[in-house]
C-alpha cells in the first residue's frame, strides 16, 4: 500500500470518507438531494406542481403520478421535489448563518475569557432558556414582513427568509458552547504558549493555530445541525409560519392530516420518506465525518 | 511613621546599590537583568507568592542555570521574563531589563503587549519542557518554523522556506528538505525538541530561555540537545537561561548557577565554585541528595520535611523549618543576600565566608 503520509489533514480526511462504503453511499444520497434542490431552482424540466385539476383529485400512485395527487389534483411528486428545494435552502442558509455566529462567538469567548466570555455566555444561556420552538416562532413572527435598509440597500423579509433568519439567529448556541469549551481546552496547551513565546498575537493564535485544531467539530456540528434545521423548517411550515403558497414537506404533512381519514396516505408518505432519508443519511454521514476527521478515531478504522 | 517615610526610600536605594555590585562581573556584557521580580497568583482573595524578589543577570554568551525543586518558581520566573504568566498570575513588582540592539536597555514590564510581541521570539525566545505537545499537531514542522520567521521579519515565503531548511540543518535534522513536510507526530521526541530549538532561534534572539529542555527526553538524546544548545549559544553569542532541576545538567552546561527555593534565589555562584563550596544549607542538601557512582552508601540523604505550600511561606528565612543548622534568628529575620566571595552570593544568616 502506498503510504501517503504528507498529503495534508483535509485531503487525508477526504480519502478517509471515500474509503468507507457508508461514506460513499451517504455522500451520494446527499448530493442527490442537493442536485434535486438545484434542479428545483433551475426549473428545467421540473415536474409541474401548480396545475390544478379537480377531476384528478386524490388519485393514488400510478405511472402517471408516481406519488399520486392531492385535493386539487396536483402531482405530489412535483410537490416533493419543490419541497426539497425549500428544505435544503432553508437548512443550508440557517446552518451557515448559525455556524458563523456560533464559531466566531465561541472562539472569542473561549480565548479571551473575562468579560467577553461573560457577555457571550449570558447571551446564549438566555437564548437557551427559552423553549426552542417558541423562540423560533417568536423570531419568525417578529421578522415576518419587516422592511429595513442596510448600507442603502432595501431589504424585505418575506415568508421563507423569516424562517431561515429565525433559525440562523437562534441555532448557534450549541456550536458556540462546543467551540468555547474546546478553545478553553486548547488555550493553555503547550503549542499555544509556545507560539505566544514566538511573538504571535491573539487573533493569529485563534484563527491560525486553534481553529484548525477544532475545525473538524465545526464540520461535524454543521452536518448534524442540518437535520435540525430541516425539521425546524418542516415544523414551522406545518404550523403555517414557514413558506406560504408553495409546497413544502411541512405544508404537505399539514394537508395530509385532513386526508388520512379518507385513506389518502401518499402525500404524508412522500413527505415523511423525503425527511426520513435525508435525516438518516445526514446522521450516518455526520458519524462518518467524525470518524474521518478526528485523528484519534482514525486509527481505529479497521475495527468497524 | 516618620521612621518609615525616611527609611523606606533609603531601603530601595540600598537594595539597588547592592544590586549594582552584584552584576559586576568582568569581561561580560550584561544582556538581561532581573531586579527584584515578584510574581503573585491571585487565588481566592489570597496572593500566592510564586516569585518573591528574584534578581539575576545573564551576560552575552553565558549560560546561567536556574535550579530548584518542583514548584519553587523556576518556570514562573521564566514566564515572567516573557510576560507570559497565565492568569490569575501577575508580575507585581520588579524590573526585567533587556538590552536591545537599537533601543538600548528597556524594562520589558513597561512595554505594551504589542511591543512585547515584537520582543518575543525576536529578542528573547523560549523552548519548553514538552516537545511532544509544544508543536501544533495540524501543521507541518516546516510551516511552524516558517511562521516564526514570518511573524517578525519582512521576508517572502520562499526566503523563509530556505531559511527554515538552513535552521533545521543547523539543529542537525537529517534531510531537512523533505523533513519540513513532516507533521510533528512523525518526528521523535529529540527531533521535535530540535525543531523547537530551530523555531526559537529562527530570528537570532539574544536571550534563549530553556525551560527544562531535556526533561522529557531520554538520556542520550539529552546530552546531544544540550550540546546543540551550547554550540548555538557560542555561534550566536546568545545568553542562555537554563531552567532545570537536574544538577548533572547544571554541572555540565552552565557557567553560573542560581539556586532557587520557594520563590527566592538563595545562592548564586559560578558553577565550579558552587559545586566546590556550596554555602547555603539548601544548596548543600541538594548536592548531597544526588547519588554518585562508586560511593558506598546505604541511603541517600534527603531534605527533611516537605516544600511548604505557597500560602504558608514560613517567616524569616523560608528554609528554616527544614534547615539542619537553623537558629533562632532564622525564624525571626529574613536574611539579606551577601557576597561572601567574588561573585558568590548567598542568602543565609549563618553562612560564613570560610
Amino acid at each position: 500500500m502506498k503510504i501517503n503520509q504528507n498529503s495534508g489533514y483535509w485531503i487525508t480526511a477526504w480519502r478517509e470518507v471515500l474509503r468507507r462504503p457508508r461514506g460513499v453511499i451517504t455522500l451520494s444520497v446527499l448530493l442527490l438531494y442537493l442536485a434535486v434542490a438545484v434542479w428545483g431552482y433551475t426549473g428545467l424540466g421540473t415536474p409541474d406542481w401548480k396545475t390544478e385539476d379537480f377531476q384528478r383529485a386524490y388519485q393514488s400512485p400510478s405511472w402517471q403520478h408516481w406519488f399520486g395527487t392531492d385535493i386539487y389534483g396536483r402531482d405530489v411528486f412535483a410537490k416533493t421535489i419543490y419541497g426539497t428545494r425549500v428544505a435544503i435552502t432553508v437548512a443550508l442558509i440557517a446552518a451557515v448563518l448559525a455556524g458563523i455566529i456560533g464559531l466566531v462567538l465561541g472562539l472569542l469567548a473561549g480565548y479571551f475569557g473575562g468579560w467577553v466570555d461573560d457577555i457571550i455566555t449570558w447571551l446564549y444561556s438566555t437564548l437557551q432558556s427559552i423553549p426552542y420552538i417558541l423562540l423560533i416562532l417568536a423570531f419568525a413572527f417578529v421578522l415576518q414582513d419587516k422592511e429595513f435598509s442596510l448600507f442603502g440597500f432595501e431589504f424585505r423579509i418575506r415568508g421563507i427568509r423569516a424562517v431561515y433568519l429565525a433559525l440562523g439567529l437562534t441555532g448557534w448556541v450549541g456550536l458556540c458552547r462546543l467551540i468555547r469549551g474546546e478553545v478553553i481546552k486548547h488555550r493553555d496547551r503547550d503549542y499555544v504558549v509556545s507560539s505566544l513565546s514566538q511573538g504571535a498575537g491573539g487573533l493569529r493564535i485563534i484563527f491560525r493555530h486553534i481553529l484548525p485544531n477544532i475545525f473538524h467539530l465545526v464540520i461535524i456540528t454543521f452536518s448534524l445541525s442540518f437535520i435540525g434545521y430541516i425539521h425546524a423548517e418542516v415544523i414551522l411550515s406545518f404550523l403555517g409560519l414557514g413558506v406560504k403558497n408553495v409546497p413544502s414537506w411541512g405544508v404537505m404533512i399539514d394537508d395530509a392530516k385532513l386526508e388520512l381519514f379518507r385513506g389518502v396516505w401518499w402525500q404524508l408518505a412522500a413527505a415523511t420518506a423525503a425527511i426520513f432519508f435525508i435525516s438518516l443519511t445526514l446522521h450516518i454521514f455526520g458519524d462518518t465525518l467524525r470518524d474521518a476527521l478526528d485523528p484519534r478515531l482514525r486509527g481505529r478504522k479497521g475495527q468497524r | 511613621m516618620l521612621f518609615f517615610v525616611v527609611f523606606a526610600p533609603l531601603k530601595g536605594v540600598l537594595k539597588r546599590m547592592s544590586f549594582v555590585v552584584k552584576i559586576k562581573t568582568p569581561n561580560m556584557t550584561t544582556i538581561l537583568k532581573l531586579d527584584d521580580l515578584h510574581t503573585y497568583f491571585h487565588v481566592n482573595g489570597e496572593d500566592l507568592k510564586a516569585v518573591r524578589g528574584v534578581s539575576f543577570m545573564i551576560g552575552r554568551g553565558e549560560t546561567l542555570g536556574l535550579v530548584g525543586e518542583s514548584g519553587c518558581g523556576k518556570t514562573v520566573t521564566a514566564l515572567s521574563l516573557m510576560k507570559l504568566v497565565p492568569p490569575p498570575g501577575r508580575v507585581e513588582e520588579g524590573e526585567v531589563l533587556l538590552q536591545n540592539r537599537d533601543a538600548g536597555e528597556r524594562n520589558l514590564l513597561l512595554l505594551s503587549e504589542k511591543e512585547m510581541r515584537a520582543v518575543r521570539g525576536k529578542e528573547m525566545a523560549m523552548i519548553f519542557q514538552e516537545p511532544m505537545t509544544s508543536l501544533n499537531p495540524v501543521f507541518t514542522v516546516g510551516d511552524q518554523v516558517m511562521e516564526a520567521i514570518l511573524v517578525h521579519e519582512p521576508v517572502g515565503k520562499r526566503e523563509a522556506r530556505s531559511r527554515t531548511i538552513e535552521l533545521l540543518r543547523a539543529v542537525n535534522i537529517p534531510d531537512p528538505e523533505t523533513r519540513i513536510k513532516d507533521y510533528p507526530h512523525q518526528l521523535s521526541g529529540g527531533q521535535r525538541q530540535r525543531v523547537m530549538i530551530a523555531m526559537a532561534l529562527s530570528c537570532r534572539p539574544e536571550v534563549l530561555i530553556a525551560d527544562e529542555p531535556t526533561t522529557a527526553l531520554d538520556v542520550t538524546v539529552q546530552a546531544r540537545i544540550l550540546r546543540l544548545i551550547a554550540r548555538l549559544r557560542d555561534e550566536n553569542e546568545m545568553a542562555v537561561l537554563l531552567v532545570t532541576h537536574d544538577l548533572g545538567v547544571v554541572a555540565q552546561e552552565t557557567d553560573r548557577v542560581a539556586v532557587m527555593y520557594l520563590g527566592r534565589i538563595v545562592e548564586t555562584a559560578s558553577t565550579e565554585e558552587l559545586f566546590a563550596r556550596p554555602l547555603h544549607p539548601y544548596t548543600r542538601a541538594l548536592l548531597e541528595s544526588v547519588p554518585r557512582l562508586g560511593e558506598d552508601k546505604e541511603r541517600l540523604k534527603t531534605i527533611r520535611g516537605n516544600v511548604p505550600g505557597l500560602s504558608h511561606i514560613p517567616s524569616g528565612c523560608s528554609f528554616h523549618p527544614r534547615c539542619p543548622i537553623a537558629e533562632e534568628i532564622c525564624q525571626r529575620e529574613e536574611p539579606l543576600s551577601r557576597e561572601v566571595s567574588s561573585g558568590h552570593w548567598v542568602e543565609c544568616h549563618l553562612c560564613k565566608n570560610d
